[in-house]
């Protein structure tokens, strides 16, 4: 996962310069400078110089004019670089009676640098050094003691105090670098941590997904398969079971003649529920198209009034239209919506009492928005219309809670009504699926004892 | 574990894991305090909203073990609440020891359980085993009312594997014992798994010495009994 993580929070501060910021250091330095004087320089670890602010003293400057003094001087100074104290500060003296505070910078138990405080001239030394004054024959000593004098003069316990408090700076400085380092390289992680997750969450889903998908697919084409492989050998049994009725064989008696037709009767009932079945799977699969195009409901309604006609007549049914006049041009499928309100129809008659009547009505009705999609309500309010066409009998009846479910595939609210009055199951559910495709939805309101009205609209073709 | 053989230096990193409000940060705090200067650092927080944690507590110890290797010890806390875990998991990557500290009140054995689950998914999401990891147990809060018993945990405790103290961090009891406690079965199992004895000559008893005088274990408030 990531290795680099264990290292993460161990990680420690062992560069000084990958945790403080060289101007930060540098402008700490010179307010030390300016407030006492005293010249600061830093050093990392490895020798590198990270904060120099001095100003070359009249000493240093006149010692380095001679030429055995510029020797010393340039000796004394990579001394002090090479000082690497551990345990504490340390001083180191210069020829000119001059001193060096090197001071160890530690973080955590680890060394990351040093700080340098000086040359200055502690002010215990009162005398003008030997080692100064035999340094080179060409010295003036009046002009080195005068130079010295310009010397900035600290006290020993001064000069410890302005290390130690230099020390603690420096301490706040790190610390804080570290804690912002280790917070900035928390958040990192957090946030790589947490993508890591929210992609390995996506890959499960999207591999589920799949596989429903895949699944979804193969059922559909099984369907598709079984209902076209039945088909065939079913049309010939009603082909033969035809020929068979009308005598082609030979003369049937009248119980032969019975059979034949009961075989016939029921192949046809097998083919119509394997061309439902096949409708279905076509639906499923998103495969049926739906081919738009305006049509006038007041036409629909009366045509399939007139093909039920005689089936009605035969439980003396009767059909009633009710259509309001001037409705609109629905855009719909012709032969789909015929075959909607067809088997709507066909219900309402079968379930029918004899003698009854079933009425056909359509009127226009304006769409109320989705209760999940109200999003600018104000604007589209009463913009859009469609049309309701309703089917309603004085039947048995649709208990509430079966009338939901009457749209499923192969549901039929009493078990016996198939044996009944016929249909395979699957008309509702087909029915269902092709308001839908045309936008459009279906529903029933029902009194058991009463009848049912089923309602289905198809919305209004947009202008665009 | 981290070895720096160059710098003859040992990093150990012990977590102290348990549910929101367990007293985590707390028991760092109490360490800081008790421990002599110069061996603890700053104790960092990161990120804290309203007194929790957010990230972790960062408390280091350095010892110097005998033959002159630096042990530094490492002390984390991780935030507790629910919704921090992949920080907490993130924590806890690399760690030698954990120290559970739970909650007395009787209120909170659940989230104690649910905490300690989340532990031990996070330490097999690290690829730690979690069997193996020294762990110490720690009851805190001996001193709020409606906690757990004395007879309950102590009936409990001879029946689980890990070493169980009580403690009351925000009055410094008791977490100096479990640190100690903690740092001796980490130590065992890093000797047994790198055999540091032979290598840098450091024996753990000589160690935890050193771990308890900088402790000032001596002075100290002792466990609860």
């Amino acid at each position: 996962m990531s290795g680099g993580l264990a290292d993460l929070t161990l990680a420690d501060v062992t560069r000084l310069e990958d945790i403080v910021d060289k101007g930060a250091l540098t402008e700490v330095c010179r307010s030390f400078f300016d407030l006492f004087s005293l010249p600061i320089r830093v050093f990392s670890n490895d020798g590198a110089l990270l904060a120099d602010v001095h100003e070359t003293r009249e000493i240093c400057r006149y010692v380095n004019t001679l030429s055995e003094g510029r020797r010393a001087c340039s000796t004394r100074v990579t001394e002090v670089k090479a000082l690497a104290p551990r345990g504490g500060a340390v001083e180191h003296p210069c020829f000119t009676g001059a001193v060096y505070r090197v001071v160890p910078i530690a973080y955590q138990g680890r060394m990351l640098g040093r700080f340098v405080v000086g040359p200055y001239f502690p002010a215990e030394t009162r005398e003008v050094p030997r080692s100064l004054l035999v340094l080179d024959p060409a010295l003036d000593r009046e002009a080195a003691r005068s130079a010295l004098a310009e010397m900035p003069r600290v006290r020993e316990e001064t000069a410890e105090r302005i290390a130690d408090h230099l020390t603690r700076i420096l301490d706040l400085i790190i610390f804080s670098g570290h804690r912002a380092f280790l917070t900035s390289e928390m958040h990192v992680a957090s946030v790589r941590e947490s993508f890591r997750e929210l992609t390995e969450k996506n890959e499960q889903l999207q591999e589920a997904f799949d596989k429903l998908q895949e699944l979804d697919r193969l059922k559909s084409n099984f369907l598709a398969t079984v209902s076209h492989e039945l088909r065939t050998p079913l049309t010939s049994i009603i082909g033969y079971s035809d020929m068979l009725a009308t005598g082609i064989a030979g003369e049937l008696n009248e119980e032969q003649a019975e059979f034949v037709e009961t075989i016939r009767g029921k192949g046809d009932h097998l083919l119509a529920l394997i061309s439902s079945l096949l409708d279905l799977g076509k639906l499923e699969q998103g495969k049926l198209r739906v081919k738009r195009e305006p049509m006038n409901v007041e036409l629909l309604v009366a045509e399939v009034a007139k093909t039920l006609a005689p089936l009605a007549q035969k439980r003396d049914v009767s059909i009633r239209v009710e259509v309001d006049g001037g409705l609109p041009d629905i855009s719909a499928d012709a032969v789909r919506i015929r075959q909607v309100l067809y088997n709507l129809t066909e219900n309402a008659v079968k379930f029918s009492p004899d003698g009854d009547a079933v009425t056909l009505g359509a009127r226009l009705v304006e769409l109320e928005a989705d209760d999940d999609d109200d999003m600018g309500f104000v604007l589209m309010a009463g913009t859009r219309s469609a049309v309701e066409l309703s089917v309603s009998d004085r039947g048995p009846g649709i208990p509430t809670d079966e009338q939901e479910r009457v749209f499923d595939a192969f549901y039929q609210v009493d078990g016996s009504s198939t044996r009944e009055h016929g249909g395979t199951g699957l008309g509702l559910s087909i029915v269902k699926r092709l308001v839908e495709a045309h936008g459009g939805s279906v529903w029933v309101e029902s009194v058991v004892g009463e009848g049912a009205t089923f309602r289905f609209t198809i919305p209004e073709a947009d202008d665009a | 574990m981290q070895l720096d053989f160059k710098a003859r230096e040992l990093t150990i990193k012990l977590v102290y894991y348990g549910p929101a409000l367990s007293g985590k940060t707390t028991n760092l705090q109490a360490i800081h305090q008790l421990v002599s200067p110069g061996v603890a650092g700053r104790l960092m927080t990161l990120e804290t909203k309203d007194d929790r944690t957010l990230f972790f507590d960062l408390l280091p110890l350095t010892l110097t073990a005998g033959s002159g290797l630096q042990v530094r010890v490492k002390l984390f806390t991780v935030p507790g609440q629910v919704i921090h875990k992949s920080t907490r998991r993130l924590v806890l990557q690399g760690a030698d020891g954990v120290a559970f500290i739970a909650d007395s009140q009787r209120s909170e054995t659940k989230a104690n359980a649910q905490s300690f689950t989340d532990l031990r998914k996070n330490l097999k999401d690290n690829g730690l085993d979690a069997a193996a990891m020294p762990l110490v147990i720690q009851f805190n809060k001996r001193d709020l009312p409606d906690i757990r018993s004395d007879e309950e945990i102590d009936a409990l405790a001879t029946r689980g594997k890990e070493p169980v103290y009580k403690a009351i961090a925000i009055r410094g009891v008791g977490v100096l014992e479990t640190l100690v406690g903690l740092m001796r079965i980490t130590w065992a199992r890093l000797e047994a798994s790198h055999q540091l004895a032979d290598k840098f000559g450091v024996e753990g008893e000589p160690l935890l010495a050193e771990l308890r005088r900088h402790l000032g274990m001596e002075g100290a408030p002792g466990a609860v009994r």
